[in-house]
């Protein structure tokens, strides 16, 4: 060892630089401290505001998807707030970051509930951290809970609404238009090894067998794993014609990676992401998506007025972000619950006591969103809308997908 | 046979990976007894290098080439304003080196939003050899391992400024004695490893995409590594890594690939608890 060197061995780290580690770590987001942004409307309004709080990974792995359910949330609020309010009160936005860290999560969910009392919180990513704050917001907090995200079913608590696609919304049209349309025969599962792929797998299972179509494999990785020469060779032995892929990044890129290389799109092999939309056709280079299959609630190729206005809008209002306004982030599950939750407060006639707001936003509907109409499934916390089919195609550089299946209203089937 | 042939291209394509990562990290660890653990953030940023250059509509050739000089200037600087006050407390640089790389990591991580970028290779083509198809970029990063494992020994143990580096390691009291500088030793070596970590980058990130954690998965293994081959050689962290990474590429092949990853830390920490100064122990003690 270099000893010796430079300064007297008895000098070794000092209070001082143990300090500016530390303000180090604080200023990289690590210790991350304040939870709290604030979002006022413009205009003042006289009547007294309301609170909504969102919840959401601002930082941390899930980032991207936080900050798209963020940009969207301030959209619609600002929306709403230049028409006059609900019921004539104006919304006031708390954005509290979850950080994708259920640990520092529920310690910045209470504050929204305990120091700003606000009356409906929305957010979450993971199902990891919809269970870690779940409990704070609806039990602990009394508070109205909405969950935006696509995810693997199963959740039923009272007060907690989802308005995100299900496995049913997401996988029951997709795999039979896969195995009659496509004549798929073979599946295999690749999967990150979590609760979502797990839950998942478990639906999508039972949708292939009853098909009539065969699992070659199912499988369940690390998180970040970076070699899958094992499992592609199994998709090769296997004979596999369709991978329904639900590993997440950063092990997805490698995944696709390798996949691309052993030429199985290019022999025909089908790969579905189900939670891929148009921010994710940067993840891959463009030929490794081509021919991919996805399924969720809106795709900007959908050929809606509505839905055009909105996304011509949003980008006028975040020019160039980072962030577009799509489905797989739940940021379209995001415009749904606040919409929805506004239809519930002017059906209680601006009452807020959660009691009322839930019986009302169990029955909420409505008219317009990003991919057409929807409405919640009274006594099932769900909430049905209309499902799309996309295919991605690679040409000129670019990516985009296709519409190749619509379907109108689809049942959530949960609780 | 055909079998057989994929199977030994996957694997070497990964030895090559984790050598290529390992090798400056390694340099560090064996010649200067600074263990970097913002190795990590030196290979990220040999990524973004390249990510920044393809993006800016350039060759990607041009990307491979300014990595190392880059990460190895930004090396070179951090030696002369940081690493160089803890010689005499390595404990101490690891926790500084942990502190650096975090700032490195944070900052691209709020650069890129968060994101993930895709950086395409510049050969995307396949080379065919008897039906079966292998990923030019993949040879590519087996001849380059070669390469710069052979250029690393030739510099390390053939030529005079070789022979300064292990000096200045092995007795800096008597090298400075011979009029080595010790000092210009270290920086000169902190620059090698850091401009290795960037080549590593910008070669190896087209096979797993950008993004500001892309470093962290490495540095687990990097360091086990280094362990199993044993610090204080050159030979040794390339065996380390040669180990490690045939264990985490093959193990899928005969476990569940959740058990494969514990299985393969668990197989390298007994060999370490054997072998308690890693394979090659002859090191320079």
């Amino acid at each position: 060892m270099a000893k010796g060197y430079g300064r007297p061995p008895t000098e070794g780290i000092d209070r001082r630089r143990v300090l500016s580690g530390a303000a180090a770590l604080a200023a990289a987001g690590w210790s991350a401290g304040a939870g709290s942004w604030l979002l006022r409307p413009a205009r003042t309004l006289a009547a007294a505001p309301i609170r909504i709080g969102i919840a959401t990974d601002i930082t941390g792995a899930f980032a991207p998807w936080g900050n798209a359910n963020w940009q969207v949330a301030q959209f619609v609020v600002e929306d709403i707030n230049r028409a006059g309010g609900i019921a004539g009160r104006p919304i006031e936005l708390h954005l509290a970051d979850t950080a994708t860290d259920p640990r520092i999560a529920v310690g910045n969910v209470r504050r929204l509930i305990q120091e700003y009392r606000v009356d409906v919180v929305l957010g979450g990513i993971s199902s990891a951290m919809r269970q870690a704050i779940k409990d704070p917001i609806v039990n602990r907090g009394r508070t109205l809970y909405i969950y935006p995200e696509q995810y693997e079913g199963q959740e039923c608590t009272k007060h907690l609404f989802c308005t995100g696609p299900t496995p049913a919304q997401q996988c029951a049209e997709l795999i039979p238009y896969l195995i009659k349309a496509q004549g798929r025969k073979r599946f295999a599962l690749p999967s990150a090894n979590y609760v979502w792929p797990q839950q998942l797998n478990r639906y999508v299972r039972k949708v292939i067998e009853a098909n009539g179509a065969e699992i070659v494999f199912e499988e369940y990785y690390p998180l970040d794993q970076s070699e899958y020469s094992a499992t592609i060779a199994k998709v090769r032995d296997g004979n596999v014609d369709c991978i329904f892929n639900t590993v997440i990044p950063p092990g997805v890129q490698p995944f696709m990676r390798q996949l691309y290389e052993t030429g199985f799109q290019r022999s025909g092999g089908i790969v579905i992401l189900i939670y891929y939309d148009e921010m994710s056709l940067t993840y891959h280079p463009i030929r490794e998506l081509d021919g991919l299959y996805s399924c969720l609630d809106y795709f900007q190729a959908v050929d809606d007025p509505f839905s055009k206005g909105l996304q011509e809008r949003y980008s006028q209002r975040f020019p160039d972000t980072k962030y577009p306004f799509t489905a797989g982030t739940g940021a379209t599950g995001m415009y749904r619950g606040i919409k929805l939750y506004e239809a519930s407060v002017k059906a209680t006639n601006g009452d807020l006591a959660r009691e009322a707001v839930s019986a009302a936003f169990d029955r909420a509907k409505l008219a317009n969103g990003p991919g057409g109409s929807a409405e919640m499934v009274p006594g099932h916390m769900h909430c049905a809308m209309n499902m799309y089919i996309a295919r991605c195609k690679a040409e000129n550089n670019t990516a985009r997908y296709e519409i190749v299946g619509a379907y109108d209203r689809v049942d959530p089937r949960e609780c | 046979m055909v079998d057989a042939i994929r199977f030994t291209f996957d694997i070497l394509s990964f030895i090559s990976v984790m050598v290529l990562v390992v090798l400056g990290l390694g340099i560090i660890a064996s010649m200067m007894g600074i263990f970097n653990f913002a190795h990590g953030e030196f290979v990220l940023l040999g990524a973004f290098t390249m990510f920044m250059v393809a993006d800016a509509g350039h060759n990607a050739w041009w990307g491979i080439a300014l990595a190392p000089i880059v990460v190895g200037g930004l090396g070179l600087v951090v030696e002369r304003t940081f690493i160089r006050r803890f010689y005499a407390a390595p404990a101490g640089a690891i926790l500084g080196t942990y502190a650096i790389g975090l700032v490195i990591r944070e900052t691209l991580r709020t650069f890129l939003g968060g994101q993930y970028k895709s950086v395409a290779e510049p050969w995307p083509d396949f080379v065919t050899i008897k039906a079966i198809s292998f990923s030019a970029w993949r040879g590519f990063i087996i001849a380059v391992t070669i390469a710069v494992i052979g250029s690393c020994w030739i510099f390390l143990s053939k030529t005079s400024t070789g022979l300064k580096i292990r000096g200045s390691l092995e007795n800096p009291m008597l090298a400075r004695a011979c009029g080595i500088s010790t000092a210009r030793m270290y920086a000169l070596t902190f620059a090698f490893g850091s401009a290795l970590a960037g080549l590593a980058g910008a070669l190896i990130v087209p096979l797993y995409q950008l993004s500001a954690d892309m470093g962290l998965r490495f540095l687990v293994q990097g360091f086990l590594s280094v362990m199993l081959g044993g610090a204080g050689t050159f030979e040794g962290p390339v065996l380390g890594s040669i180990a490690v990474g045939a264990l985490v590429a093959g193990l899928p092949w005969l476990t569940p690939p959740v058990l494969a990853d514990p299985l393969a830390l668990l197989i390298a920490l007994l060999i370490v608890k054997a072998r308690q100064h890693g394979l090659l122990s002859k090191g320079r003690k």
